[in-house]
């Protein structure tokens, strides 16, 4: 009975984790400006999250055919999940044509301001989209 | 015995009920999100916390099948973020080699001494 209890507060913690790890990756895409960024936070779901998640499974099944192959889906994500983060990351520093210009920070008044804005950017690209410029 | 059940009954429950609000809250982001690759990288995560779901599914309801469904769907999942880059790169070259055959062709003319005159004609 004591061993059952153990096993669930296991099975428990490490589901936990797995959704606390989720819900920084979620806030972080929601909070972030860029798409680079967003990638960075994404990918923290996609690894430790998972992991987290399909690990308290596994305690709560025990050791099965099952359990291996909820093993087998964090393999293959580990696999799958840098391939497709480089995919997106390619696509977005080949469409971005202002991904040099990154946004400075610049001291006014002892206070940090951030200079340029990203909003006002991606307007200038919908209206340059408009026109039938090449933006994104 | 029952006791122990039921606090698995709960862990589950709470788990799936937070996922799904998560997903709402990346459905919110593929929605709003500027760029392109901004709304990939949120259908990306919505995939995965499906894969999640089914996977706590699986155990909750104890059945075998839904963690091959889980399997697939990763596999299928992945599949269509590779291919919605390529096409979106696909997409920004072809505009892109456009934009530069017109460029070229205005050159072309202006070393032949062709004088395009559209913009002096609007003005009245």
């Amino acid at each position: 009975m004591i061993g059952e209890w153990f096993r669930f507060l296991i099975a428990a913690a490490c589901m936990v984790l797995g959704l606390v790890f989720m819900i920084s990756a979620v806030f972080g895409v929601n909070r972030f400006r860029h798409a680079l960024n967003r990638m960075h936070a994404a990918a923290l779901g996609d690894t430790l999250g998972i992991l987290f998640v399909i690990l308290s499974l596994i305690v709560m099944k025990g050791f099965s055919m099952d359990s291996l192959k909820l093993s087998i889906v964090i393999l293959f994500f580990w696999i799958a999940s840098p391939v497709s983060g480089h995919m997106i990351s390619r696509l977005e520093a080949m469409t971005d044509e202002r991904l040099g210009e990154i946004s400075v920070l610049e001291k006014n008044n002892g206070i940090r301001v951030i200079m340029e804005d990203r909003d006002s950017k991606i307007q200038d690209l919908d209206e340059e989209w408009k026109k039938g410029g090449n933006g994104r | 015995m029952e006791l122990i059940q039921q606090a698995y009954e709960f862990l589950m429950t709470a788990a799936v009920v937070v996922l799904a609000v998560m997903i709402i809250l990346s459905i919110i982001r593929s929605i709003l999100g500027p760029g392109i690759s901004d709304r990939i990288i949120a259908v990306n995560m919505i995939g995965t916390m499906v894969i999640m779901v089914t996977a706590i599914f699986s155990v909750w309801l104890n059945e075998n099948y839904l963690v091959d469904v889980c399997l697939i769907y990763a596999m299928i999942s992945f599949l269509g973020v590779v291919v919605l880059c390529k096409v979106y790169t696909g997409v920004y070259l072809q505009r892109k080699h456009m934009k530069a055959d017109l460029g070229a062709i205005e050159d072309n003319l202006s070393k032949q001494g062709v004088e395009i005159r559209e913009e002096e004609e609007v003005k009245p």
